[in-house]
């Protein structure tokens, strides 16, 4: 068992490390092999773990890391159920997403240090999965966020990439402070930094220090995961490869956060105030990215926007009491996200790098595989039933409207407006982008190509990019079946296995009744809602008498396009007059005093030095002058002197 | 009996800043040295006047060395001054001041 | 009042008023002749001191010598005579004079603070002979560096007055 834990986090980091130290030197096969096959084995070292393990949970030291005096942080690793469970997802995504970079970047110069940082990466994201000590944890979560940062400035010859890299990397530092500040409380009060021991223990806090940590922990999860406030950094972030956007802002390092909550869930559900505080922000920036995503034109930024309403449903299901729930919305989102932006990745490569859906059109002849499997994508992310987005998006709006507190059935009804507003603009998108356009059509009838729409030219991609995706379109469609509601007669195999991690049971259980009446009536809405956006956004249609696809008012275009302003809000509150106070500084304060008390001491000198060049005149008698005043002075001196011995 | 030993030395005091004077306000080259010749004579002049006070020869014959420094001085000051004036054709001490700055 | 210092008196008179005259003289000659005139004053004021063999030789060596050899470059070289404008701007003199001044007046009570300026000299006298025994007893190698000097500056007015040939002049002034 400790083997396989071993190899799984040594494959990944052996991975990055021989192609950062030798990679240039090996030729491109072999490196690309090198990276990929890294992930496979810790792939297989999962697969082994897990079955290896059935229902048991393991501690195990892997290495001592620091000793010093009374604090010791070794790296040890906790594999329970739920981290049995992420450690496979991560590992079967970043392996799928690294064939499909072997593809996407096959143009690429830099793929050396492209797949060098995707296996750091990995590595620190199976750091996280698995970390039992809490600085492990945290040498893990900033590794996930620095290789991120590297990741999205990756074509760092454009500045917009490397800004939006060091957006990313500054705001996520911002929660990344008060996971360290709540990892340090975690020493002193409890005086361990071992997970296991500190939820064995969560019931020695009193309420308030719970209330404290669950915050702290909540604000590091909301950098990281981005959730309001802290969300600017993920639309801006699309600026790294596509793969990368799937990998990281898709599966891994935005879940990362929920799972952290996750894992100290009883410490956190101590406190109701925590709860109710993780649940309130998930919901409003549910709804909040929604309607943002429904603004947007640029094919990724649409994706991350949903991604950041997605997530903000996993930290619902956990300020809801429902682990299980968040964790199986986890993984489905995972798939279908992942799947959505390797397919968005198709389309970008196809079109010439054309992002904006307005320009795309007629996807579905032009690319019919990649349609198909964006198809799978979009209708589990809407949460259509019977796919596989529905039973997880529903599980967690089931336990929020369990919840007892009034408050919650508040937020039951906004997240049920988002998700609502999930199928809108999941279907705006695809109709828009994928949709024959009649204008179009024509021209595609036409043989010769002097077509006026230089996108009528494809680039063609590989067949190996586009079917590397139909693993996570069958898990798309299926992983209902992995916890199929029992209300339904069905088999809930996930609730089963995660039962015994604290929370893997819902705090406050639905009754049968409620989840059948919830479920019948959420899926109608769906599917109502996406006939109501085919009549909306079909191109070329017309829809009461208006054009489709229907283009809102400019002023409300403008509000979600723009993420209700929050950008500018950030730039005028903190960043421009941090840029003036750092431009005081530099100019008034390093350049004005310190430098120029240096200008004024040797100015000093210089002063001093040009009055006594008035007497180097070059001229005898001024020198013999001088002697004269000498000798005058010498004589005053010992007179003086005589008189005074006197 | 003559006179104090005191009036002796500020005669040569006074001859003595006569000699500096001279040297130092006057521009031909050749005034200056006269001007240290004077100053030199002023300083023999004190010597003597001390050898007679403490009735001692050592004066005496430090005045023969003045002398002999003196001449020399003025045989190599006068060949320098001719010297001079040939490459540059003036004996004005301000002529001479390219150690100027 | 003895005669003797009477006779000082009276030298020191001349001697003051001839360099006085010859420091502020125009012409050259006309200061160097002055020269002449109060170094054989001070030759004399020697003699009143008891240093018969050094006025001897101030006469022989000062104002025959030096005083000829200044004649001699006065006369040969092509200087602009008289002397223009002595005395150019106040500020060439008056610091000196200011200067010096002060220095006297420091001086002068320097020396007469000093309790031995006030007795009187007896006379004495150093005959050639005995001057000479004690030189060359007591300071014979002051003597000999007086002789090597004496040849270096020889050798020196040699080198620095020669007429340069033609061809092969020095670039080095």
């Amino acid at each position: 068992m400790k083997t396989y834990l071993f190899l799984l986090l040594l494959f990944p980091f052996a991975g990055g490390l021989i192609l950062a130290v030798i990679g240039r030197y090996l030729p491109r096969r072999v490196a690309e092999w090198i990276a990929c096959a890294s992930v496979l084995g810790s792939l297989l070292m999962a697969i082994l773990a897990f079955g290896a393990a059935g229902e048991k949970r393991y501690l195990l030291t892997l290495f001592d890391w620091i000793q010093v005096g009374d604090f010791s942080a070794s790296m040890t690793v906790y594999y329970d159920p739920l981290a049995a469970i992420m450690a496979l997802m991560v590992t079967f995504v970043s392996s799928l997403i690294h064939l499909y970079s072997v593809s996407f970047m096959r143009d690429d110069r830099d793929y050396v240090r492209y797949f060098c940082y995707m296996n750091l990466f990995v590595f620190s994201m199976l750091v996280i999965t698995l970390a039992d000590n809490l600085v492990f944890l945290y040498l893990g979560w900033e590794g996930v966020g620095f290789c991120s940062y590297i990741l999205i400035g990756f074509w760092y010859s454009d500045a917009v990439n490397a800004t939006a890299g060091r957006k990313a990397f500054v705001l996520t530092r911002i929660g990344d402070v008060a996971f360290g500040i709540a990892i340090a409380l975690f020493f002193l009060i409890l005086d361990q930094l071992s997970i296991f021991s500190i939820n064995s223990k969560a019931s020695s806090l009193g309420a308030g220090t719970a209330t404290l940590l669950g915050l702290l922990l909540f604000w590091g999860a909301v950098g990281k995961s981005a959730q309001l406030p802290l969300i600017v950094w993920l639309p801006d972030a699309m600026a790294g490869p596509t793969p990368v956007s799937a990998l990281i802002h898709a599966a891994t390092m935005v879940t990362a956060g929920a799972y952290l909550l996750m894992r100290l869930f009883p410490v956190i559900a101590l406190s109701s105030v925590a709860m109710v505080t993780i649940a309130t922000v998930a919901a409003f920036t549910g709804l909040f990215s929604a309607l943002a995503a429904l603004g947007q034109k640029d094919i990724k930024r649409i994706l991350a926007y949903s991604t950041i309403s997605q997530v903000s449903y996993m930290f619902l299901g956990v300020g809801a009491g429902d682990v299980t729930g968040g964790m199986y919305h986890l993984l489905s989102h995972a798939f279908f996200k992942a799947l959505l932006f390797l397919g968005a990745g198709c389309v970008i490569q196809a079109l010439h790098e054309e992002h904006d859906i307005f320009k795309m059109g007629n996807l579905r002849k032009r690319l019919p595989v990649v349609s198909w499997l964006y198809l799978v994508g979009c209708v589990s992310l809407a949460a259509i039933p019977p796919f596989g987005g529905f039973f997880s998006k529903d599980r967690i709006l089931l336990s929020t409207f369990s919840h007892p507190e009034p408050i919650y059935k508040f937020l039951g009804l906004i997240a049920e407006i988002g998700a609502l507003i999930t199928v809108l603009y999941t279907f705006r998108m695809f109709f828009v982008a994928f949709l024959e356009k009649p204008s179009l059509q024509e021209d595609f009838k036409k043989k010769d190509l002097q077509i006026k729409d230089r996108q009528i030219r494809d680039l063609p991609i590989p067949k190996f990019m586009a079917w590397i995706n139909s693993p996570l379109a069958i898990l798309a469609i299926f992983a209902g079946a992995l916890n199929f509601p029992e209300a339904f007669g069905g088999k809930s195999w996930l609730a089963q296995y995660l039962a015994s991690i604290p929370g893997g049971v819902p705090l406050f259980p639905t009754s049968a009744s409620l989840e059948r009446s919830m479920e019948i009536g959420s899926g109608l809405l769906n599917v109502a809602v996406l006939i109501a956006a085919y009549f909306l956004y079909r191109p070329e249609g017309k829809l009461l008498g208006w054009p489709t696809p229907v283009v809102l008012h400019q002023r409300l275009e403008e509000l979600f396009f723009s993420g209700f302003y929050l950008d500018r809000l950030y730039q005028i509150a903190l960043v421009r007059p941090y840029q003036m106070m750092a431009r005081t500084f530099w100019l008034n304060v390093d350049e004005g005093a310190v430098d120029d008390r240096f200008d004024a001491t040797a100015n000093v000198f210089r002063f001093f030095s040009l009055g006594l060049q008035f007497w180097t005149t070059g001229r005898l008698s001024t020198y013999l002058k001088m002697l004269l005043l000498g000798f005058t002075a010498i004589l005053s001196a010992l007179a003086l002197g005589w008189y005074y011995l006197r | 009996m003559i006179v104090p030993y005191g009036n002796v030395l500020l005669l040569a005091i006074i001859l003595f800043l006569l000699g500096a004077v001279c040297s130092i306000a006057r521009r031909n080259l050749l005034m200056i040295l006269i001007g240290v010749e004077i100053m030199l004579n002023a300083a023999g002049l004190a010597f003597v006047g001390a050898s007679l006070k403490w009735q001692l020869l050592d004066g005496q014959a430090f005045v023969l060395f003045i002398f002999a420094v003196a001449a020399s001085e003025v045989a190599i000051g006068l060949a320098l001054i001719v010297y001079s004036q040939r490459r540059t054709g003036s004996v004005n001490a301000d002529h001479y001041n390219r150690m100027k700055g | 009042m003895t005669l003797y210092s009477v006779i000082f008196y009276v030298l020191a008179v001349i001697i003051l008023a001839s360099t006085v005259l010859a420091i502020i003289q125009r012409f050259l000659i006309n200061a160097v002749v002055y020269l002449i005139l109060s170094f054989f004053a001070t030759g004399l004021l020697f003699y009143l001191l008891g240093a018969p063999f050094l006025a001897v030789l101030e006469v022989i060596i000062y104002a025959g010598a030096i005083m000829v050899l200044f004649l001699f470059i006065v006369m040969t070289l092509p200087i602009e005579q008289p002397e223009r404008r002595i005395m150019e701007t106040l500020g060439q003199w008056l610091p000196v004079v200011i200067l010096s001044v002060i220095s006297f007046f420091i001086a002068g009570i320097l020396i007469f603070e000093a309790p031995g300026s006030r007795i009187n000299l007896n006379t004495g006298m150093a005959t050639p002979a005995a001057f000479g025994q004690f030189v060359f007893n007591s300071y014979w190698f002051p003597v000999e560096i007086a002789s090597f000097l004496l040849l270096i500056g020889l050798v020196g007015a040699l080198y620095l007055g020669r007429r340069e040939s033609k061809k092969g002049s020095e670039d080095r002034p």
